[in-house]
């Protein structure tokens, strides 16, 4: 048989040499780094409740888009993976292609907001940022990119508040909350949801962040970092990896009732494609959903499997419906070159014969 | 060339040695203190800066430390059997390389508990005359029975959870070992296709596949999922307890409690709630008010028109048309009324609605 390792002992001692060079040399760059820059696209608060703010986006022109769009984040991590660094911006592209854009900065729960429940943050606070969007904008509907969670709040509010909605985006998704490759889902599923919550309260981010990087333990917790090593004496490689890290890490907590309801009747119970999501009340029927719908969903995400979004196309009412796969995963569908150049036109060709 | 690659060895292992103690040296000048690699598990709890930059480096001092046993392995070095070297070489890290990469699945809250236990269980089984007692299995009595009940079901709830955490790190390590296992396949699959990896980096990357792939493969098993669910909701328990011990201890010292924190929150986020049903809906009420009286306003100046006309066509009055004297009953009931019928149901019942919000 062919041997399939050949290390040859004078190149396996220079690669341990320069492991080690890099290692050392590359320490001194670690420090006195200052904290790296979010790309900070000018923006102008238009609306604040609580926590939240809602942020009109400043492009170098103005917008010809006639209709805004408001992008609606999930309440883990922030909403500024989509305006990251400046040549890695789904916000600044979608401004530079004429777009409206707002966006909802969720902010930070603290304990005054444990009680916070999915009826709070959709049929109150989401409602209440899309009036503030209408009523600045001076239009009767907007138009929803909802990400990630935010993409399941946007589908639930779309469904409750449809005369407000002209189209909607859906971005990685998850509709279908028990693909057999959802392993969020999966670990989901025992847990006592009550107890957890009844404990802990909110949710601390630094635990959620914890069972994120267990999805893939090796990668996340060792790899990445020997990956860093290569990178520690490119100034602008090394920022853009503490700028990712500042992102991943600085995640807000959970409310703790809204966290509840989510992981009960989105995750366990998947009610969501069973038609049986009731919030605040109102049902969510995602049949109801009649607008134009774009869902956008990535072909290597390993939080929300692309089964997961693509099951929107068969339980949504429109006729309008537009799937995009994306090859990559859940964060490079924002921040990779090749989402720079797909996603934010493919997101505003389809708007423009919309709007 | 097997002398070769020893000689080789030893000036590397020489020079890799300084290189670490340098970054020690280096890491105590920044931070003061000792070995920025002194085992974490030994701090009680998240402390130090120093503390927490050892263990973000702890990935890298793996990789490193794997560097230098893959080297020390001889693989790939000679014409020896490859699966043999491989085999030795993961026999030197205990069957479980990258030991770090997988136990920091084990949560640094699973670290605090166990170290939790492990004090509670010295301050609770010196019994008198410095006799050690089973504290779990005693009947309880006396005055302070009921706090010994709470001890014995924490007792309980901490030795339930770690037997899932038991349980939880047996499935990691299996992960880990099949890992192994999974590489082997893979380099067999490279040596069939005539391929070669010359790189310890590219047997690395070779490694972290098969151990992904083998972990994920049981991470998505039954198993897993009943021991993960298991696991969270003892620690929960166990945390529960906790919690109502420290509750216990803050009434006597006349603090508030986490318990009485949250219901104190849960009433205000319901008071809001009801605030703001009240006022949405009293708003919605006003509004349809005001709707019907501006349709009626509308409706009477659509009117007006056509009265005038009838007025100067004919100025002596006849019988108006049933249609219009409904149309002038209803100008009249707008007229009348100051405020809309329907605005005064909706003040009323909010109204109603304070009042019973007061008692």
């Amino acid at each position: 048989m062919f041997p399939p390792v050949r290390l040859d002992p004078a190149a396996l001692m220079g690669e341990i040499s320069a492991f080690q060079r890099k290692l050392s040399a590359g320490l001194a760059n670690l420090a006195h780094q200052q904290e790296p820059e979010y790309a900070n696209t000018p923006r102008e608060a238009v609306y604040r409740e609580d926590k939240l703010t809602v942020w009109h986006m400043k492009g170098q022109g103005k917008p010809t888009a006639t209709t805004p769009t408001l992008i609606v984040y999930a309440l883990v991590n922030t909403v500024w993976m989509t305006d990251l660094q400046a040549d890695r911006s789904l916000v600044r592209n979608l401004l530079e292609q004429g777009e409206d854009i707002y966006l909802l900065d969720w902010g930070y729960p603290d304990a005054a907001d444990r009680w916070l429940g999915l009826d709070d943050y959709i049929n109150g606070y989401l409602d209440r940022c899309v009036d503030a969007v209408r009523k600045h904008a001076a239009v009767g509907a907007v138009n929803l990119l909802g990400i990630c969670q935010g993409g399941t709040f946007s589908l639930c509010y779309a469904a409750i508040q449809p005369e407000k909605v002209k189209n909607l985006v859906t971005m990685v998704t998850p509709v279908d909350f028990q693909t057999p490759d959802n392993m969020l889902s999966h670990w989901s599923r025992e847990l006592d949801v009550d107890l957890f919550v009844d404990t802990m309260g909110n949710i601390p981010a630094e635990l959620l962040n914890w069972v994120y990087l267990t999805l893939k333990p090796v990668r996340l917790n060792q790899q990445k970092y020997v990956g860093l090593v290569d990178v520690l004496d490119n100034p602008k490689e090394l920022t853009n990896f503490l700028r990712m890290e500042r992102w991943i890490f600085d995640s807000p907590d959970q409310a703790g009732e809204a966290f509840r309801e989510f992981i009960k009747d989105f995750y366990q119970q998947n009610k969501l494609i069973k038609g049986e999501v009731v919030i605040g009340g109102k049902p969510v029927d995602l049949g109801l959903i009649t607008q134009p719908v774009l869902n956008i969903f990535a072909e290597q995400d390993h939080l929300v499997p692309p089964d997961a979004s693509r099951a929107l196309g068969r339980h949504v009412g429109t006729t309008d419906y537009t799937q995009l796969a994306f090859k990559g995963g859940h964060i490079g569908i924002y921040v990779s070159g090749r989402a720079q150049r797909e996603v934010p036109p493919a997101i505003h060709q389809w708007l423009s014969t919309r709007n | 060339m097997a002398d070769q690659a020893s000689d080789l060895l030893k000036d590397y292992q020489a020079m890799a040695k300084q290189s670490w103690d340098s970054w020690t040296r280096y890491l105590q000048q920044q931070m003061g203190g000792t070995s920025p690699f002194a085992h974490a598990a030994s701090m009680p709890h998240v402390g130090s800066g120093q503390d927490l930059l050892a263990r973000s480096m702890d990935a890298l001092k793996g990789y490193g430390e794997w560097l230098q046993g893959a080297a020390n392995s001889g693989l790939g070095q000679g014409g020896g059997d490859w699966q043999q070297s491989l085999n030795q070489m993961f026999a030197g890290f205990g069957g479980q390389p990258f030991a770090h990469a997988f136990a920091s699945i084990d949560s640094e809250s699973a670290r605090s508990f166990t170290q939790l236990w492990q004090s509670w269980m010295q301050a609770t089984q010196a019994g008198a005359g410095g006799h050690a007692f089973d504290v779990e299995h005693m009947a309880a009595f006396g005055y302070t029975r009921e706090r010994q009940l709470h001890q014995q079901a924490m007792a309980a709830a901490m030795r339930d959870y770690l037997e899932w955490a038991g349980k939880y790190q047996a499935l990691i390590q299996r992960a880990n070992t099949e890992g192994l296992e999974r590489l082997k396949v893979k380099l067999a699959d490279l040596g069939d296709s005539k391929q070669q990896v010359d790189s310890l980096k590219g047997l690395y990357d070779l490694w972290v596949d098969g151990a992904e792939e083998a972990y994920a493969q049981i991470a998505l098993s039954d198993e897993f999922r009943h021991v993960y669910g298991s696991m969270t909701n003892a620690q929960s328990r166990l945390r529960l307890l906790q919690q109502e011990q420290l509750d216990a201890l803050c009434r006597e010292l006349g603090m508030p409690t986490r318990s009485e924190v949250t219901a104190l929150g849960k009433r205000l986020q319901e008071l809001r709630r009801e605030v703001r049903a009240t006022a949405s809906t009293a708003g919605s009420d006003e509004v349809s008010a005001l709707r019907a009286e501006v349709a009626a306003l509308k409706r009477q100046l659509a009117a007006k028109p056509a009265a005038e006309k009838v007025v100067a066509k004919k100025p002596v009055a006849k019988q108006s048309p049933a249609r219009s004297s409904k149309r002038s009953s209803e100008d009249e009931v707008v007229r009348r009324s100051s405020k809309p019928a329907a605005a005064v149901v909706a003040r009323k019942s909010v109204v109603r609605g304070a009042t019973r919000t007061r008692k």
